[in-house]
């Protein structure tokens, strides 16, 4: 099963965690949503970041320092 | 009906300042029209008459001394809460004086109405509110593009001759480009914010000027700078390219328009094509998204959620309750690309002056089913328009959408413009460029609606 396919788990499951109710319709809706956002979230968490440090209060209104 | 009606937004501010146009009895055909044209448009969600006029009445000798705007539902009013164009939002909203209310007060300017947007801004295509759809005035089947539908096709329609949007991810740029308008998505920072309920948490959110030209949006950008956006000729502009489906994966009307309006560029400011190499897109495009999903979660709670407006629309409710879910580890690598792409488009902005591609990949969808078909495959026009538009926003660069072409449906193409920060006005010089280079044609092109007649209303 693809991770993307999980949503039918991750969804209800992380809600009731939370304490967030859902029906049908939520619930349809968040596994549109979770069909198009987990797989490019999962590619994004593989993406080696680890030379990068973050800018601290970056101001956006400038190039960075 | 007054003979101001139709002029563009300079024109308007130097007839009234000239004596030539009378600011009341333009708010008056103003106000009429409005009441003519926007049933078949739904851009303007609210009018209010007297407070106009007692804008007007009080109006100082600004720049834009009664002349008619419209701002976008997402700033409060003295006299009215925004509505964000939802049934309810996650914090709570008053009327108060904004900073794009401030700003416009003090040049002069009458605002006229509120103009609808897509539901919490939460749409690139203008088609779900709960004021009911927004039209597009080039065909009223057609998305206006959101989140700043109603302002952009209020200006289309020629309703007024300028208005205030807001940009989070592409909402200016979206209704411009589908529009055929002009619009501006300033340097974060640079445009009045105030007063806005996302204002002390968001780094992606701006104001931004609606109009039918860069030369208005000069002047309406300046009004919400508090500082003038001055003129210069982007003479020897380096104009970056890159070749990636933002560029390339878009329909083949948009790209022959998009690639023509690039050599015209050039060879109006005598400036050159760079190919560039802008890698990790896809990357920063999601966590653009990613950021402006959890800085969307302000005010929000679990007791919040599991009592949600029943007018709210089903996507709303499921996303709302979906943004619960994402996960924190995502949200430090966003930073992290964040922090990455603004490093490369610093040293990429050393060698090139502006990058250049297509607004949307395709014109404006239909209203009942806004989806795009794109040598990739089908794709919601959401998904789609979010690819060229997130990299501005997550980093807090300027950007400018310019019309160049109208489809075979006659419905507008647009390019975008992004330059390095505080450089919002070269993008409006380049603008400017882009219109004498094509004769100013696409700027000009009025929408069937609004040239149905000028001598009435």
């Amino acid at each position: 099963m693809e991770a993307s396919d999980r949503s039918d788990d991750f969804i209800p499951a992380g809600l009731a965690s939370l304490g967030v109710e859902a029906d049908e319709v939520d619930l349809a809706v968040m596994g549109a949503v979770h069909q198009i956002f987990w797989p490019p979230i999962l590619e994004l968490l593989a993406l080696d970041t680890s030379e990068v440090v973050p800018e601290r209060n970056p101001d956006l209104s400038r190039a960075p320092r | 009906m007054s003979a101001a009606l139709d002029l563009s937004l300079r024109e308007q501010a130097a007839a009234i300042a000239a004596g030539d146009a009378d600011p009341a009895e333009l708010l008056e055909a103003t106000l009429a029209r409005i009441e003519q044209r926007n049933p078949a448009l739904n851009a303007i969600v609210e009018t209010f008459p007297e407070r106009s006029r007692e804008m007007l009445a009080a109006a100082p000798d600004g720049p834009l001394r009664g002349v008619p705007v419209v701002i976008k539902d997402e700033w409060p009013l003295p006299w009215r809460a925004q509505r964000f164009g939802a049934a309810e939002l996650p914090v709570p909203t008053t009327p108060g004086e904004s900073g794009p209310y401030l700003a416009l007060r003090d040049a002069g300017a009458t605002i006229v109405g509120v103009g609808n947007m897509h539901e919490l801004g939460a749409g690139s295509t203008g088609n779900v509110s709960v004021y009911g759809a927004c039209r597009n005035p080039w065909n009223v089947e057609r998305c206006p593009g959101g989140s700043s539908s109603g302002p952009a096709a209020a200006v289309a329609g020629r309703l007024v001759a300028g208005a205030v949007g807001a940009d989070g991810l592409g909402s200016v740029r979206f209704p411009a480009a589908y529009c055929g308008l002009t619009g501006l998505k300033p340097t974060f920072g640079r445009s009045a914010m105030a007063g806005h309920h996302m204002a002390p948490i968001t780094n992606l959110i701006v104001s931004g000027p609606l109009c039918a030209d860069a030369a208005d949006c000069r002047l309406l950008g300046s009004v919400l700078f508090g500082e003038e956006l001055a003129g210069g000729d982007a003479a020897g502009l380096r104009i970056g390219v890159v070749r990636d489906p933002v560029s390339e994966d878009v329909t083949p009307e948009v790209r022959k328009a998009c690639e023509a309006a690039i050599e015209d560029l050039r060879a109006e400011t005598g400036g050159e094509v760079v190919e560039i190499d802008l890698p990790d897109l896809v990357a920063a495009t999601l966590s653009a998204v990613l950021i402006i999903n959890a800085e969307s979660l302000n005010g929000t709670t679990v007791e919040g959620l599991n009592r949600l407006h029943p007018d709210l629309s089903p996507l709303a409710r499921g996303t709302l309750k979906y943004r619960m879910l994402l996960p924190a580890s995502a949200l430090v690598q966003a930073q992290r690309v964040r922090t990455l792409t603004r490093r490369r488009l610093s040293e990429l902005f050393e060698r090139v002056d502006v990058i250049a591609w297509p607004t949307i990949p395709a014109p404006a969808p239909p209203l009942e089913a806004p989806m795009v078909e794109l040598p990739s495959g089908t794709l919601t026009a959401d998904q789609a328009n979010v690819r060229g538009a997130a990299l501005a926003n997550l980093t807090g660069i300027p950007s400018v959408s310019a019309p160049v072409g109208l489809s075979s449906e006659r419905l507008p193409i647009a390019l975008q413009l992004q330059a390095a920060w505080g450089r919002d006005e070269l993008l409006l010089d380049a603008a400017e460029a882009l219109e004498r280079a094509n004769g100013r044609r696409w700027v000009e092109s009025k929408p069937p609606l609004a040239e149905a007649e000028t001598t009435g209303v």
